[in-house]
């Protein structure tokens, strides 16, 4: 499971904790089709859309249109929250939740140049989309300073929420680590954005001058091939072990194993793997890239420029550090990390948005259409245009009174509040709750306790 | 006693003061404009659009061949003899000038490639020949004018462009050629075109990149191209002078003006690049 699926589900928990009704809409996993109920009665729609590229639905604004206004309408949403600048169904369904008058906020995880021609098409892509969009969420200010360009969205109009991490699963387990030798984790896919041309480097260098070093890689990806070939031509078979694609639920194990965790991302715009390692009470050592240095305090990560002689640079003091004592005990890593992030206070600081975009007014079709116009795509004016009149022809045909209202799931009459307020566990009712609708690309299979609905 | 706010500081777990979306002074402080631009004078400008002119001169060359072989103004075998010596004379300043040591056998492998190619091309020249034969000629036409475009669009005029691609340059000129050498009238006579065809977009751009920026170079094709196309059609020597002055003077004042206008935007978002990939 992905940041971004791990960012909803868990910001998703703490919403209906809140009092947030939370539905989740994704396009089908192959077999995966229809409506599941996950932990705490999140619901999650599997639409009947069929993926054509990179696990995106092709963006073709009105084809879903039906189906997202049905459950819009069924479901009472207020708010709509896309996730992630390259998932379709979020852009489709912001643009048909503004014409149906919701209210609408988008939260771009990932940073983006502006020179290569991909760049240059999502980039104008976004500033469509977002022209007309209540308020951005980005989990870095280097994040923020990324949207704000590639966006043109004025400043006041995006807010710095972090991820966060889910330090009860995260704990650290000293004992679990070997005492002869030094392991250094490394825990990432294994593709060219992820460093791993520095990451085999580094391996091949460092390796030879420190005998005890022992390197634990996760994951999986389409360089691993190269990783293989250093681990062959260096004879570090005994030293280098690669454990392939990992769950999110065996992370915490490999992560207890090292004493380091190298990070060699070329570009980032948060890095959740740090947050998770250092929670496992590991030293970090992590290039110094987009939102990075933004993350942990410098007593609790080596920076370093992503290059082979920094990189080796800042393992090595790492090492000598390790080797002097001169490091953070990994409970009192663990608790930092625990007061530094939590899901509880992304709800709130998210719900904060929610409450700021509610009272803002609904916009005229001649007022959403002018603030698309900014964008300088006109034609997207008339697949707006479209839009709205195939929702207005979906008023006579299937009014809104004709739509069936979904009834809330129960699990219990209530709620028990996973956040403490004044010190004591509180209670909120299931019913008159505000609706909350999420965007996203994916919920994983791997997701807990779910119940199909037939 | 009133507590002063904290100062604002660009991480995520110290501004709890601050409100979500509050922007600070240092906003976009790391943003960097046009890093990597180099100043580019006229005099480059107009030398760089020169490259394309020269490449353009040297298919007006090729094409003006088959237009005296086609109309038969002039002998297979005169354009044979004199092409091959032109060719030689080239040759052998090229490697009189550029090949220092093992020149004797730098030459004797040369000659065994000419034997090699000269004796197949003249074998082969009757299936060549025939090879697009059924085509009509108004499609050979419209086939040679679009391959020759692709050749002058893909040709490497040095810049490491990523549409820069001399395979294919160079396969669009030679299948152009094959095009036209179908309307010759013998197979000799597509065999001597064909011979051009090698030497005109095969050996000159390898003797002219050695002169590349040469002025005199330059002029000199420019005025041999339009003095050939004056002796063929007004029209089209008049659309030649045309698109050399589009190529070579309107251009590269265009591309100086929107120079001006550029806007590259850099910033601690940007990718990292992986200089030191060698192991």
């Amino acid at each position: 499971m992905g940041g971004v699926e791990e960012h909803i589900f868990n910001l998703s928990q703490c919403l209906i904790s809140r009092g947030y009704k939370v539905i989740v809409l994704t396009h089908s996993y192959g077999e995966r089709v229809g409506v599941r109920y996950m932990t705490n009665g999140l619901k999650v729609f599997y639409l009947p859309v069929k993926v054509f590229y990179n696990q995106c639905v092709l963006p073709t604004m009105v084809c879903s249109l039906p189906l997202i206004r049905y459950i819009l309408i069924r479901e009472r949403i207020t708010i709509i929250h896309g996730h992630s600048a390259f998932s379709a169904l979020a852009h489709e369904a912001m643009v048909i939740g503004k014409l149906m008058g919701l209210k609408t906020v988008f939260t771009d995880h990932s940073l983006f140049g502006f020179a290569d021609a991909s760049a240059i098409v999502t980039n104008k892509l976004l500033q469509m989309s977002l022209a007309d969009c209540n308020h951005c969420i980005c989990v870095s200010h280097t994040g923020k300073e990324n949207t704000v360009l590639r966006a043109r969205v004025h400043c006041d109009r995006v807010s710095v929420i972090p991820n966060a991490v889910d330090t009860a699963a995260f704990t650290p387990d000293p004992s679990r680590r070997s005492t002869d030798t030094i392991t250094i984790v490394v825990i990432s896919r294994l593709v060219y954005r992820k460093g791993v041309d520095l990451m085999a480097q580094v391996i091949a260098e460092i390796c030879p001058r420190y005998p005890q070093l022992h390197f634990l890689i996760g994951g999986d990806g389409p360089k691993r091939w190269l990783l293989e070939e250093v681990r062959e031509r260096c004879g570090l078979q005994d030293r280098v072990t690669l454990l392939g694609s990992l769950e999110h639920s065996q992370v915490r194990s490999v992560l207890t194993r090292g004493h380091i965790f190298l990070n060699t991302s070329l570009t980032e715009a948060y890095c959740m793997a740090i947050v998770e390692a250092a929670a496992c009470g590991l030293q970090v050592v992590s290039t110094k890239v987009g939102g990075i240095p933004e993350v942990l305090p410098s007593d609790l990560i080596y920076l370093t420029e992503p290059n082979v002689p920094s990189l080796l640079l800042g393992l090595e003091t790492a090492l000598a550090n390790l080797r002097s004592g001169n490091v953070v005990p990994p409970l009192e890593c663990h608790r930092r990390v625990a007061s530094l992030y939590n899901w509880m206070d992304v709800a709130r600081r998210t719900e904060a948005v929610y409450h700021r975009v509610a009272g803002e007014k609904s916009k005229t079709l001649g007022s959403q259409l002018r603030s698309y116009m900014a964008s300088g795509v006109l034609p997207f004016l008339l697949i707006i245009s479209l839009a709205h009149l195939m929702l207005r022809f979906l008023d006579w045909m299937v009014p809104q009174q004709n739509i069936d209202i979904a009834k809330d799931y129960n699990i219990t009459s209530h709620i028990t509040d996973l956040h403490h307020s004044n010190g004591e566990v509180h209670s909120q009712t299931y019913r008159d709750r505000r609706k909350l609708s999420w965007y996203e690309p994916a919920l994983s299979k791997q997701q807990m306790n779910y119940k199909r609905v037939f | 006693m009133i507590q002063r706010q904290r100062m604002w500081k660009k991480n995520l777990y110290e501004n709890i003061d601050y409100p979500d979306n509050y922007t600070d002074k240092t906003f976009l402080d790391e943003l960097k404009k046009n890093v990597h631009i180099t100043e580019i004078s006229p005099l480059t400008a107009v030398f760089g659009a020169g490259l394309v002119t020269q490449e353009m001169c040297v298919v007006v060359f090729f094409v003006i061949v088959y237009v005296y072989l086609y109309n038969g103004w002039i002998e297979p075998e005169t354009v044979f003899v004199q092409s091959s010596l032109v060719a030689a004379v080239a040759h052998l300043t090229y490697r009189t000038l550029l090949t220092k040591n093992n020149y004797y056998e730098v030459m004797v492998k040369d000659l065994r490639t000419v034997l090699i190619f000269v004796v197949f091309g003249y074998v082969l020249s009757p299936i060549l020949k025939t090879l697009t034969d059924t085509i009509s000629t108004d499609t050979i036409y419209a086939m040679t004018t679009f391959m020759m475009i692709i050749h002058l669009i893909f040709f490497d005029y040095g810049v490491p462009a990523a549409i820069v691609s001399s395979s294919l340059s160079l396969n669009a000129a030679i299948f152009g050629s094959v095009c036209l050498a179908s309307r010759l009238s013998s197979p000799f006579h597509a065999f001597v075109l064909l011979s051009n065809a090698v030497e005109c977009f095969v050996l000159l751009p390898i003797l002219l990149s050695k002169g590349r920026g040469s002025v005199t170079v330059l002029a000199a094709m420019i005025t041999v191209a339009i003095y050939a196309l004056w002796t063929v059609s007004l029209i089209m020597m008049f659309l030649f002078v045309c698109v050399t002055l589009f190529v070579t003077v309107l251009c590269p004042f265009w591309f100086l003006r929107w120079q001006n206008y550029k806007d590259n935007i850099y910033g601690p978002w940007d990718e990292a690049v992986v200089h030191d990939t060698q192991m």
